[in-house]
Parts: C-alpha cells; structure tokens; sequence
C-alpha cells in the first residue's frame, strides 16, 4: 500500500514535470526575403536615420535607429550584418542630448542637457560659413550613413563634409578638406537594398526656426524635385531595391503643437487679467513680415521662453513683450499661419516627388506623412500601449519634440518592413514594439 | 510653458476570465469519464454535481483531492516569428466532500468544498502582451453545505447554499519608463467574497436510464479594498498615489446541467452530460480605484461575453472486482467574442479527452488517479482594446489523485 502510494506520488511528480518540458507550440511560415536581396543594406537620410533623440545624438539613440531594427528583423531572411557608426561607450553621449529631470508644479517638465562624456573633439570656423563642431571620427564599416541635419539639397555638394560636423565624423579626412559628397560616399560601397529617409530637414529647418532663418529657406520645388531623382537613379543603378519615406507634415509633430497660442495667453492672464491678445511677426503675402493678432493658427515652437512674455522691451518703449502690436512674438518662435501654408505646400509638393520617383522604380513606400497624420488625428494602440503625437506622454517622440523614442523608432520600423514586404512580397518578421521604451522619467522606480 | 498634458496613460486592468477560469476538476471518478456525473451517483462529488442525487448514495462519504494543474500557453504576434510561453506554474484545483445521513433515512446532509473557478498565468515580464498582463492568479473556493431529500424511490431533490471565498493577484506592466530604463508596474492583489446556491433532482427510471439536473447560481464575488499597487518612477508617483485600493465585481456565472447515466450491463456505466454557463452576464469590468488621478482614472473594460456549452460524455469499466477503467471527453464551446480575447486565459474553443483509474484498497475505501487533456483551438485575435494582436494556442495538462472513504 505504501509503495503504491509513494509510486503514485512518483508518476504525479514526474508526468507534471514531463508535462513542463513539451511546448505549446504555434506553427509559423518561414519568413521570406521575397523578392528583395538584404544581403547589405544600407540606410541613407537623416537625424530620424541615425537614430537622433532628445536632441542630441547619442549611443543608446543609434542603437535603437529605426534601421537597426529593421536590420534586425532583416537578419530572420537572410539579412548580413548591419553596422553603425556607433558613438564608443566612453564617448556614449556624443552631442549630448537633453534629459528630463522633472516637473514643474504646473506638470511642465524641466529638462537639462547631458554634458559628460561627449564625443567632441573640437571646433573649427569654416570662412564664408560658420563654426562647424567637429566629432570623434568614426572608422570601419557602415551600413547606417543617417546623417543629422543633412537636406536633399545637400547630398551632392562635394563641400558638405566639412560642414556636417555628423558627416564629417564618417569621413577619412579633416574639415576642410573633405570633397566626397553625401551621395557618393553612400553609393560607393555596393550594397543590395537601402531605405531612403531623405528631404524632411528640406522643410522642416525652415519650420522649426519660425522661418526666420535667411540661410534656412524651403528647398525649391523643382530643385527638390531633380535631386530626389538623381539620388534615386544613383542608388537604384545597379537594380538594387529599396525603400523610402515621405516627410511628415510639420504640424504632426510636438515641436509645434504643444506650446500653444490659447495656452500661452490663458498663462498671461493669470497675472494679467487685462491681456486680450497675443501678436505675432506674421508673414504677408508679399514676403514681408508684420504684427497682427495671433490666432491658433499660429504656431508656437516648443523651446519658445515663455518667461519672456509680459516682460518689458527697452527698445519699445517697454512696452510688455508679446502683447502689443509693437512688440510681437519674434518670428523665429512662430511658424505663424502663413508661414503653416507655405511649409505644408513645400512638403505636399516633396512627397508627390518621392511617391511618383519611387513608384516609377518599383521601391516601397512608407507614407509617413500620412501615418503620421493618422497618429496625430487618432493615436496608435499597440499591444496595449496608448502611442500619441503629445509631448512627453505620447510615448513616440523624444524630448526634441520632433525625433523620436526608441520605441516611436520601432513603430516606424515596422512601417517600414510592413511596406516592404508589401512591395517585394517578402514576409520580414515586425519588431516587438513593447520592448522599446518611451521617454524616461526621472527617478527608478519606487519600491 | 512646454505645457505637459497630465499624463494620460491608460490603466486598464484586466481579468478577463473565460471558459478557460472554469475550472470543472470535481472529482476524480468524473474527470475520468469526461466530467460527467450530474446523472450518476459516483460518490460524494455529488454535491456539486447534483444535490438532487446526495441523498440516493448508498452510503455515507467522506473524500478529498487534487488535480495539479498545468496551463501551457503560447503566442505568436501578428506579422512576428516571436512565440512567447507562460511559464511553467502549477495550480492546484482541489475538492472535499462529505455526505452523511443515517442509514435508510430519506435524506442526507452534505458539505463540499471546492474550487470552480481560477486561473494561474505567467507571461513573465518581457513578453509582447506585458501591458496586458504579466501574471494572474484568480482562485474561487467554494464552500457548499448541502441537503438531499428523497421524495419517492426514483425522484430525490437537494439544494445548497455557496459561499465563496475568491483571490486576485495581477500584475502587468505600466508604459512609464524610469530613468534605468525599466517599466512601471502595476499589481491589484486582493480577496472577496460572494453568495449563492444550488440545486438539484436526480431521477431514477425504471428502464436503468437515471437523469440529473442541477442549477448553479451565479455568484457575484466582490473584491473590496484590493492593495492597487504602482511602481513607477519616483518623479511621476504622484500621479498614482500610493497606498490605495481598489474595488471589482466579478459575476461568476450560472451553469445548468443535464446528465444521463446508463448501465448497458453490469460492468459498464456510460453517461453524457450537457452543460449551458451563462457567462453573458459578464459585460464589462470596472476597476473603481479609491484614489483617482488624471492618470488614474476608474476604468471600465467591455467584455460582452456570450453563454458557453459544453458536451461531455464517458464511461466506466469494472475490469475487476477492485479496478476501475475510465475514460471520456468533452468538448466546450468559448465565451469569448472576437476581438475580446486576453492573455488572462485565452480563451477558444476546446476538446478534452480524460482517463481514469479507480482502485477499491479496501471494501471503503477509494483511491482514484485521474489525467486530462485539454487543447484550446489555436485563435488568431486582435484584442479591441489593447490591440494586441496575434495567435494564441494553449494546451492543459491536469493529472489527478484523490481518496474516498465511504461506509
């Protein structure tokens, strides 16, 4: 009886552990490269493609770039390996970037730029341009050749690596002797497929210095239009596939939707209940700028000191800045109403270029201008996170309020692979979304 | 100004319990012939069973056990090769019953003590659905004081009153990264209680066919000032203050039973049951938290469940004098509506295929092993809610053990 019992007791034990060991199991197709080849992939554009955040480029920022993980994935169908020029983890902040270290008591958040451990090595005043802060230089293979603030306008300018501090960083030589372009320093390796994330700073440095800047204009459509469609030829020329983006529309991105007018003016009459009205240096018809009252229209950019509103202006007979006809908002912290229309018509004009140039190819499209626009109007759920187009609490967008998190980098990957396999009937497996972060918080979690 | 928007991350927690949180581990003689017995008189399990057939057992009973149970889940994200499985967590549904009446009375008295409902799932903390849910352990004992009255030699009735004892743990994860890089999390841990009853009659005809049918109530378990517990990071703690409570109902629905039992001859006994679970009053889940934030809102999550069936048949073999071969099986219909599947218990339509051994050790007592085989159908689902979006597939292992004295 004993013994039967203890036998009993055995087969229990034991079956549930045997039990333990066989899998549930789901059965799923082999991903597929389709019709695409990723044996080198190479990734050419901007700050968004080399994984710019919060500001700044840094190590954790390249190492969650959105074409990291699409290489990633790109591996699970045959994909080589895909190396980025990569900030040493001495050097782990490089430009430094901006870190939130708290809130205010009204729930805005206080930021501070990290300044340890950067990758700078110096500064050099280029003659005719300006200062161009130089970075540690980067050698060995690259397939991520995201290069911030580079516009399409730019890939061609044989000069431009002396005045990229970002581009320069890539290249054998010292500014100023650089004189390999954008363009052919991405096309002189070969490579079987590239994604293509070029023209957004073509508008949106305009737009995000209230534009004001005389050196930042809109790119000319026409000129746009031409270099979009030799950077194309170039990189398609040995009948590589690949896949591009659209520019998103300025007023999807927090930058210019958080700091509002009908904020700033709800915070001016708290103190002073007789304010009625905000003005602005708004753009006429003619080009030329003028007052008028500023309506929600406007927007405000995001760094816009809000300390100096109310505050006297010396040279207006301190008159309270802001509030008068004759001391308006400056023009570089508003892309006022016009100025909206202007940027929208530019970027609308851009992507019908980059959808009928790459449609003519047969490339992928990912439409980030519409996807965008979509998360803006009606955000995104993703296993069970709630992903908006706010500030902060959205969860996609860095502190910049333009770039984005690593995990707003993972969604946009998983467009980019949805559009792929799309056009090349390939099945790349998407990312896992849930395992990219959002913006940190200050402070670990409480116990 | 960078005016930030309160906060707005959505809490919604989950207990999304289904057919997958019924648990019908009753009895180790009925495991064995597929779940059935509301037609049979097997032994003390009768007062779940049917109370209606306590009171025609020959004899008095008093009887425990155990079924181990292992829930093996997998997913596969929609569009991903990634298959995540829960972890290996043994629960352990478990019954005793006793059932006394003096000899040739006409009615008996019953006590049973069991755990119909509970779940114990554990995704880890990495998985795709971890804002849905990292892991649950739902339990409902149920504790049922039983009388049986015998009308005539082939009608007897009996009822019982419930009371039920129920504990949640839950937690997932909060999307608040802090400033290592570490999600937030959130964990509702708390006990209630509820009432009901049920009851039963239990024919005998005169062609050997006997017939039982039994109603369950519905208990409406309510969980009163649960711990609601969030980590997250420090700088944004006030937006989930700390320490607070939180209040849920859970309707543990109503089951209705209809049994058949039959002896084709002496050494077979074949039964088939069919049950209805009203799982339709399940319709939303509201979290009513004591404290509310911007953030911290009291939620409540659709759910619009639909009634579930399941069919379930068996039979017994005296191979000898002292041994007993069962088998059976089973097949169950889900609650659960498209686009409302969770990670709780994945719900999906389901067979199961038993098997039984009984060993008479003495002339009163019993010892009686029991395994199960559940398979849940592989359910490809976009939850409405979370979006989250992929396959799930699960499969069930539960052997089973338990000893009957009777006299």
């Amino acid at each position: 009886m004993k013994t039967y019992r203890s036998y009993l007791h055995i087969l229990l034990v034991t079956g549930l552990l045997g039990f333990g060991a066989c899998k549930t199991s789901i059965n799923t197709p082999a991903p597929s490269r389709g019709t695409a080849d990723f044996t080198r992939y190479i990734s050419v554009g901007n700050s968004l493609t080399a994984g710019y955040a919060d500001g700044g480029l840094y190590r954790e920022g390249q190492l969650n770039s959105y074409p990291s993980i699409i290489a990633a994935q790109m591996q699970k169908v045959g994909g080589g390996t895909f190396t980025q020029p990569l900030f040493s983890t001495d050097q782990a902040n490089g430009s430094g970037y901006l870190r939130l270290v708290g809130f205010n008591a009204d729930g805005t958040p206080k930021t501070e730029q990290v300044t340890s451990n950067l990758a700078i090595r110096g500064q050099i005043t280029v003659p005719g341009f300006g200062n161009v802060i130089l970075y540690t230089k980067y050698t060995g293979d690259i397939n991520n050749y995201g290069v911030p603030l580079i516009k399409l306008q730019q890939i061609t300018y044989a000069p431009y690596g002396n005045l990229s501090g970002y581009f320069e960083r890539l290249l054998p030589g010292n500014s100023p002797t650089n004189t390999t372009s954008y363009l052919d320093f991405v096309t002189a390796k070969p490579y079987t497929f590239f994604t293509d994330w070029l023209g957004n700073n073509d508008a949106l440095l305009y737009a995000i210095t209230g534009g004001a800047d005389p050196n930042l204009r809109l790119t000319d459509k026409a000129l746009f239009s031409q270099l979009y469609n030799l950077s194309i030829t170039q990189l398609t020329k040995s009948g590589q596939k690949g896949a591009v983006a659209t520019i998103p529309d300025v007023v999807a991105v927090p930058y210019f939707t958080t700091v509002t007018v009908g904020a700033i003016l709800a915070g001016v009459q708290k103190v002073n209940p007789a304010a009625k009205a905000l003005y602005v240096n708004a753009l006429n018809s003619d080009g030329s700028h003028s007052a008028r009252i500023a309506t929600a229209a406007d927007l405000i950019i995001l760094s816009f000191p809000t300390s100096m509103m109310g505050q006297p202006v010396a040279a207006a007979g301190n008159l309270p800045y802001g509030l008068t006809p004759l001391t308006p908002i400056e023009d570089k912290y508003v892309l006022d109403q016009g100025e909206v229309a202007m940027t929208q018509d530019y970027v609308n004009a851009y992507n019908a270029t980059i959808k009928s140039v790459a449609s003519s190819k047969g490339l992928a499209i990912f439409d980030a201008y519409a996807f965008l626009n979509d998360v803006k109007a009606h955000g995104l759920v993703v296993d069970g996170v709630n992903l908006s187009s706010a500030f902060i609490s959205g969860g996609i967008f860095s502190l910049d309020g333009i770039h984005l998190t690593p995990r707003g980098y993972a969604v946009v990957a998983n467009e980019f692979i949805k559009a792929i396999n799309k056009q090349y009937n390939a099945s790349i497996p998407l990312a896992n979304v849930s395992s990219y972060r959002g913006v940190k918080f200050p402070g670990d979690n409480t116990k | 100004m960078r005016k930030l928007i309160l906060l707005l991350f959505a809490i919604m927690p989950a207990i999304a319990f289904g057919q997958g949180f019924q648990v019908n581990l009753h009895g180790q003689k009925q495991i064995g012939m597929g779940h059935t017995g509301t037609g049979l008189l097997q032994d003390g399990a009768s007062v779940l069973f049917n109370p209606g057939a306590v009171a025609m057992l020959p004899q008095n009973y008093v009887q425990a056990g155990m079924s181990p149970l292992l829930f093996k889940s997998d997913f596969n994200p929609s569009g991903s090769t990634d298959q995540y499985r829960t972890k290996n967590k043994i629960a352990t549904p478990f019954t005793a019953y006793g059932v006394w009446g003096p000899k040739d009375a006409r009615w008996k008295i019953g006590l049973g003590v069991y755990t119909p409902y509970g779940g114990l799932t554990d995704w880890g903390q990495d998985w795709a659905g971890k804002y849905s849910l990292e892991s649950l352990n739902l339990k409902a004992i149920y504790f049922q004081p039983t009388l049986s009255y015998r009308v005539t030699d082939f009608l007897s009735l009996g009822a019982g009153f419930v009371y039920n004892h129920g504990t949640v743990d839950l937690t997932r994860a909060i999307p608040v990264t802090d400033a290592s890089g570490n999600d937030g999390q959130a964990q509702l841990k708390g006990s209630g209680h509820g009432f009901g009853w049920n009851a039963g009659a239990f024919i005998k005809t005169n062609v050997g066919l006997t017939i039982g049918l039994d109603y369950r109530s519905q208990v409406n378990t309510t969980v009163k000032n649960g711990d609601a517990i969030f980590k997250v990071a420090s700088s944004i703690q006030p937006n989930f203050p700390q320490p607070n409570t939180f209040t849920t109902t859970l309707p543990l629905p109503s089951t209705s039973s209809i049994g058949l039992g039959y002896k084709p001859s002496n050494k077979w006994t074949v039964a088939v049951d069919v049950n209805f679970t009203k799982w339709d009053v399940y319709k939303t889940l509201g979290f009513d938290y004591a404290k509310n934030t911007p953030t911290l809102q009291d939620t409540y999550s659709p759910r619009n469940y639909k009634n579930g069936w399941s069919y379930r048949a068996g039979a017994e073999y005296k191979a000898t004098d002292k041994i007993f071969v069962r088998g059976g099986g089973g097949y169950v219909t889900t609650a659960v509506k498209d686009g409302y599947v969770t990670p709780e218990a994945p719900d999906a339509n389901r067979y199961y295929l038993t098997a039984g051994l009984g060993y008479k050790v003495t002339k009163s007592l019993d010892l009686d092993v029991s395994f199960e085989y559940e398979h849940l159908d592989a359910r490809t689902q976009t939850n409405i809610e979370s979006q989250l979006s992929g396959t799930f597939k699960t499969n069930v292992y539960i052997p089973g053990l338990s000893l009957a004295y009777h006299w």
